[in-house]
This record gives C-alpha cells, structure tokens and sequence, in this order.
C-alpha cells in the first residue's frame, strides 16, 4: 500500500467510525424519548384493575379455643374462604372475600364476633396491587413488616383485644430517630440467628479495624459474628431460638417488607452465645462472654448495652464483679426480673437484683398494662416494666413466633436504650439508666410493686 | 431429637426404673400434666444453673414407686427430675 492509499483508508475508516458513533447516539436518544412518554398502558393501579384481579385480603386472628375447621366454617358463612394460616401466630389466618366487599368492610364484618375474634385488619402489605396503599397521615409512621398489626407492644391500638396505648409508644418515637448502627446491643443469650432474614441487615460483624478476640486461656478467636462461650468458639449461631427472639425485639429490621419491626429499625446486635440448646447455661460461661464484651469495648466499639433476658436465685459475688467491670468500661446492664411471680425483694433473682448502679431489673406487663401474671416484681429492686406477655418476634430457620417472659419485656428496655444512645452516643450510663426510669407512664397496676411504678415509654425517653 | 408427651414418660419410667434398680412394672403414672413452666430449666434449675426468663410449655409427669411419687418436667428438649435426694437432675438433653 503506498502512502497516498494508506491516508484514504485512514479518513474513510474514521468516517465510518463516526458515522457508527451518530447512529448509536440517535438510537439512544430515540430510546429515551419512548422510555419517558407519558403512558398509563404499563401501569396497574388499583382503579384499573377489576375485582377478579384482586381480592380484598384481611387478616383475622381468632381466639385460641377456636379451631381452624371452625374459622373456615365461619369464614364460608360469611361467603369468605382462608387463603391462607400463618402458623408464627396462632389462629392468625388471611381471609379472602368472595361477595364484593372492601377490605375494610370484611374486617368489620370479623370485628363484630368479638367473643370469637381478637381482631380483624385489612392486610395492605401482601395484597397484589403493584401500587402501595394511600396512607393515611396517622399511618405514614406505619413500618410496612407485615406482622407489625400484631405487635401490640409497640403500637397497641386494641388490635389483640389489648387496651388501646398500653404499649411503649414506638410510633412517637420513631418520629425523633428509629436507631443507629453506630451503637451496639449485645445480646447475652442462647446466640442469634444471624442469618435470619429479618436481622441479618442489623447483625454487628467484627470491623477490620477491631484485632480478633484473644484471651489468655483460650487463645485466639477469629469473632467474626461474635461469641459462644459454651464451646468457646467464634460462632454464636442459635440452637434455642430464645437469644433471636430477643434480638428482633431490639432491632428486627423495620420497614423491610418482612416480619416485624425492631424498638430499633437499625442497629448493630452483637450475637453471644452462653445459653445451650436447652435455654440454660452456666455462670461461669455468662462471666466469659461478658469479658468478651468488655475487651470489645475497650477496643473501641460502641457497645452500650448488654441484654439479659435470663436468671435465677443463685448469687454469683464472680457474675455481680464481671457486671460491675461492664458498668465501669459504660455498658448498662438490662436484666429480667424473672418469672416465679415472686417478690425480688424478698427473694432475688439474679442478675437482675445485684445492687448495682449499671443494672436495670424488668418487669413484664400485658397488653392492658397489668402486670403479667407470671412476672415478678419488687418495691426496691424491680426498677421499670415493659410488654412481656404474647410478643411476636423473629425465631430460628426464618420463622417468627409469640413468646412470653420477663425474658420479652428486657428488649423492649434494651432497644430504648439504644434509641436513646443513636441520639446522644456520648451518654454515660447513669444518664441513660436515669433517663429510662425517669421517663415512665406511671401506671396504677404497678404502684408499690415496682420502684419507678411505670412502664417504658420511649417517645418521652427521648426528649431532652 | 424432639419429645412427645409419650416419649417423655416412657424416658421417666426408665429413668425411675434404673434410679430406684426396680423394673418399670413396679411404676405407676399418677399423672401427666400440660404445663407452663417459669423458664428454660423448666422450674427445676440444677446448681449454678442461669435459665432464659421465657414461659415454656412442656409436661409435669408424676410417677409413684416404693410408696413414694417422684416429679419429672419436660420439655420437647429436655427432662428433669425434680427434687431428687435434695437437688434436681437433667436426664435427658444437655
């Protein structure tokens, strides 16, 4: 090829490359147009959709000595049928509606069996529409986790048959912040799922900044997701279900379209495990995983709270010291009062009744603000209550079920916490023991049995 | 391995049987209830012993031997033996 060819093939392959180049972009821009043409063909919406593309689903939750042949009964006769049961939570079923009625009109229709229902919601969340519903100004603090209709305890409008507010004003609450995950809750249990659906957005993993665990015993601990002091290994996972449930009550991710939601919609939950399959476990291994904690923290993590849903009457001067040191490194400790229906003053339940200024002893309340029948309390040693009875939480394998203890009103108190250390991070624990107890809805049920004489409430405990 | 009623008593009856060295024939159920127990060690902690704080249905069994009834609580995880020679006993699950 000479030289004067050489620069005709040259200019006639840039031509071509430009002219590929113009092309291409006006492929594009006639793409965009069409892309951004006002059209409604694509677009279902609720008014244009016919009711044989859509049912209206309610979700009804009868009383426990209703059987399930009897709710279909009564769902037939109501020219309804159950699509589906949600077996996390007993007797809850979803109803579909066969004669043209609107959700809300078929939850009334269920409302008015009280003597059979504990109640009756239109279940927006799992309906079909492409678009979500309109809410209204009073639902816009709603979290769209399906199961939250049956969290009384965070929003009791009456819905399980409860005392409309008897509950820990969440929704207030949220207004001001919903968590953080800057701030940790150790959760000293039987472990946590970390992999359940609904948590594993808010499970603390080891930053790379923080050097593995490392004990003089026991060596080296690659603490990826945690501790088990039962086996003295990394892993925290779960084999009860006691430590999940726990932890979804402080932070279940919120608005997630799963499950519930947590006290904290984000926060970062610290998986330890001293808990056995069975639930119990011994002093000794608490003493361990509590140390871990505390070298944690004095490594730099913002650990701020431990939870402990657990107990008994033993006194341990070991278990009281290894909680005094996590007081000392500005962790507080949120202990349950214990379940024997008994006075702590006159017969302590430990961890919860050591005399010490890092310790907050939980009481459990029903959904009408009693006290739970099963719950103890104690004058000078019970220092706050909390719902307890019939709490719906995360549990093990992706499920979710209904629990009741002492055990479930400590993570309510732990998850205020934490809520209120994602506002004010630098709070001592004092200050936030003192803001805890000082901001309690005095309630009759609990005068001269507990020491603030009040359940929790969260929106106040976040004011200043 | 999960529990049923059933296979809690038969474990108990065992239990008792090879406890008191009597065969299980010598056994006679007094009653076997529907329980809520206060906690994961259903009620009957052993020494030293931390429980989760969380109400657990499970089953109180009462067996009767040598004129005497002996209190057994399970779970679908566990059995104890309540109050055995002055202490409880875990006889099934760890």
């Amino acid at each position: 090829m000479n030289r004067q060819n050489f620069w005709i093939h040259l200019m006639l392959a840039a031509i071509l490359i430009v002219a590929a180049a113009i092309l291409g972009q006006l492929r594009r821009w006639q793409s965009d147009i069409e892309r951004f043409k006002p059209t409604t063909a694509n677009k279902p919406t609720k008014q244009n959709r016919t009711k044989k593309d859509r049912e209206p689903e309610v979700l009804v939750r009868f009383r426990s000595d209703v059987s399930l042949s009897e709710i279909k009964k009564i769902a037939v006769k109501l020219n309804d049928i159950v699509e589906d049961e949600i077996e996390s939570v007993k007797n809850l079923v979803a109803i579909d509606d066969l004669d043209g009625l609107s959700a809300e009109q078929v939850a009334e229709e269920y409302r008015k069996m009280a003597d059979l229902v504990l109640y009756a919601e239109p279940n927006y969340e799992i309906s079909i529409d492409f678009e979500k519903p309109q809410l209204t100004p009073s639902n816009e603090l709603l979290p769209n986790d399906p199961l939250f209709v049956g969290q009384w305890a965070l929003n009791n409008t009456g819905q399980t048959g409860g005392t409309p507010g008897a509950d820990i004003r969440a929704l207030k609450a949220w207004q001001k912040t919903k968590g953080s995950r800057k701030v940790v809750v150790a959760v000293l249990d039987s472990g946590v799922d970390y992999k359940h659906l609904d948590l594993i957005s808010n499970i603390w993993i080891r930053p790379d900044d923080i050097p593995p665990y490392e004990d003089e015993e026991l060596g080296l601990i690659n603490d990826i997701y945690g501790f088990n002091a039962v086996d003295n290994l990394a892993d925290p996972m779960d084999e009860n279900g006691h430590g999940t449930h726990c932890a979804g009550i402080i932070g279940a991710e919120g608005n997630n379209e799963i499950g519930i939601a947590g006290v904290n919609w984000q926060v970062e939950i610290m998986p330890l495990k001293f808990l056995g399959r069975n639930g119990s476990g011994t002093t000794k291994d608490a003493i361990e995983a509590i140390n871990y904690v505390i070298d944690r923290k004095q490594k730099g993590l913002n650990i701020r709270i431990i939870n402990a849903s657990w107990g008994s009457h033993i006194y341990s001067k070991a278990l009281e010291d290894a909680i005094r040191a996590a007081g000392e490194a500005g962790i507080l400790f949120v202990a349950a009062a214990g379940n024997n229906s008994s006075d702590n003053d006159k017969f302590p339940h430990y961890p919860a009744s050591y005399n010490l200024p890092n310790i907050i002893s939980v009481a459990a309340l029903d959904r009408n603000d009693n006290l739970a029948s099963f719950s103890n309390y104690g004058f000078k040693t019970v220092h706050i209550a909390a719902p307890g009875k019939d709490i719906i939480s995360t549990w093990l394998d992706d499920d979710f079920k209904e629990a009741s203890g002492t055990s479930m009103a400590t993570p309510h108190v732990s998850g205020v916490a934490a809520l209120i250390a994602s506002l004010d991070p630098e709070i001592t624990v004092e200050k936030l023991k003192k803001k805890l107890l000082d901001s309690v809805d005095k309630l009759d049920s609990l005068k001269d049995r507990i020491k603030s004489g009040g359940r929790i409430n969260a929106s106040k405990a976040l004011e200043n | 391995m999960r529990l049923s009623k059933e296979t809690a008593l038969s474990h108990a009856r065992k239990d008792l049987a090879d406890r008191l060295g009597i065969p299980e024939s010598e056994i006679t159920v007094e009653s076997v209830e529907d329980v809520d127990f206060p906690d994961a060690s259903l009620g009957a902690p052993i020494e030293d012993e931390m429980a989760a704080q969380i109400i657990t249905s499970g089953w109180k069994i009462c067996l009767q031997a040598k004129g005497s009834t002996y209190e057994y609580r399970a779970d679908e995880n566990q059995i104890r033996l309540r109050s055995f020679n002055g202490s409880n006993k875990i006889i099934f699950g760890d």
